[in-house]
């Protein structure tokens, strides 16, 4: 390949690179902001927040989902977004980016539910996958299901996770929404039934 | 005072922001640009100010500012009883004042957590320490009785003492400062330790210096 045919790819690959860890930084905040702020009753927003919550007191439900299941939400919002942007641009660079932003963005339920697999049950292209920390590990991501609640928000790629909570980034946020707006998130107070997790066994018995 | 707010207007218009920080050291540079024959009424008036800075024009100006070896302002607040606290009460022992963003909150939780931890380390050293914030005394109260906290805290309602001491704020002012001062049995400023995000710090650096008075 010459030179002028690689630099063609390059640009679009590293614009894509780049969509990818930004995504999981999105994944990050956005994962906070649900997880703390808000309710069932708020607008837009409502039903996810419950499904969160939710989430958080029987986690392993989500291995249980089908893959359409972990991606159709995400892709309507997705193609709401990046269908005009497909539309309008032709720029190779941007398009790059965006598609594989979203992309990641699209699949970050699948790739949350597989961080809550199990090593033997998972396909092992995927073990591998997070093994290298390309997607979200099964270890970090147990560390968001664990007291205090209130790190590893990242769930694309996890590669955010570390420099977010030594940097106590949410924290800083936290107080200043506080000070600003006077919301308390909800990891701040003593873990009650909305985040603890309801033991297996009983549920699990039930199943066929 | 005329010779005070030509320099200050013409830093409102240069620099929105509030650090207590930036009216001192611009001002000297802005006094400097000023051609001598202007100069006389300013510079007699900056020369004044800065020779005695224990002053009490001095306190009342855009200068003041609690700084190392001055002694701060008194203050008259509430304790989380109710009742009336005044710095001079803790006058012939060292005293730690420790400006706090808020109760309930996680790093404010560890820091006063980790004072009263070390509180016997403390009295040990002859001090005594005290906690302010801008909450009420009920919100002290419930956060003291809920860590079981042995030693004061003080409403600063509206955060007057914050902004007369001059304690910076973090984040571009969205955040009320962390900041720690020690105070020897005089009443003088020994110590002033910043620290937002590692609340601990504060516990250590005040008993190090303690210590060693």
């Amino acid at each position: 390949m010459g030179a002028a045919e690689s630099h063609i790819w390059l640009e679009p690959i590293l614009a894509g690179l780049v969509g990818y860890v930004l995504a999981d930084l999105g994944s990050g905040v956005y994962h906070w902001g649900i997880d703390n702020y808000g309710s069932a009753e708020t607008p837009v927003f409502g039903p996810q927040i419950e499904a969160f919550q939710g989430h958080h007191k029987w986690p392993w439900t989500i291995t249980r989902r089908q893959f359409a299941n972990n991606l159709h939400a995400l892709a309507r919002t997705v193609t709401f977004f990046v269908l005009p942007i497909d539309l309008a641009c032709h720029d190779s660079v941007l398009l790059g980016f965006v598609g594989v932003c979203s992309g990641c963005i699209m699949f970050s339920q699948q790739f949350h539910a597989w961080a809550h697999g199990t090593k033997s049950k998972l396909p092992p292209i995927v073990v591998a996958l997070q093994d290298a920390g390309i997607l979200v590990s099964r270890p970090q991501h147990a560390a968001h299901h664990r007291q205090p609640y209130n790190n590893n928000y990242c769930i694309v790629s996890g590669v955010w996770n570390e420099f977010l909570d030594t940097q106590n980034v949410f924290g800083a946020l936290e107080m200043i929404l506080l000070f600003k707006l006077g919301v308390r998130p909800r990891s701040w107070d003593e873990p009650n039934s909305d985040w603890t997790e309801e033991t297996e066994t009983s549920s699990q018995v039930a199943l066929p | 005072m005329a010779s005070v707010s030509l320099p200050k207007l013409t830093l409102h218009s240069l620099f929105p922001t509030q650090s207590p920080k930036t009216p001192l050291c611009l001002n000297n540079s802005i006094l400097h640009k000023l051609p001598q024959s202007q100069f006389h009424g300013l510079k007699l008036s900056r020369s004044s100010s800065t020779s005695i800075p224990s002053s009490s024009s001095v306190k009342t100006s855009i200068f003041a500012k609690v700084t190392q070896g001055t002694v701060p302002p008194a203050f008259t607040l509430k304790d989380q009883d109710g009742k009336n606290v005044s710095l001079s009460k803790f006058k012939g022992k060292p005293v730690v004042v420790y400006f706090y963003p808020a109760d309930e909150t996680p790093g404010c939780t560890k820091q006063a957590c980790a004072f009263r931890d070390s509180y016997e380390k403390f009295k040990k050293a002859g001090a005594e320490v005290v906690g302010i914030s801008g909450d009420d005394s009920s919100s002290h109260k419930a956060f003291s009785k809920k860590y079981k906290l042995p030693f004061t805290l003080l409403s600063d309602e509206g955060n007057k003492v914050r902004k007369d001491w001059g304690v910076p704020s973090d984040l571009f002012g969205t955040l009320p400062g962390r900041q720690t001062y020690v105070l020897d049995k005089n009443g003088k400023v020994q110590l002033i330790y910043n620290n937002q995000f590692q609340p601990e710090k504060h516990i250590d650096e005040t008993l190090k210096l303690l210590q060693s008075l």
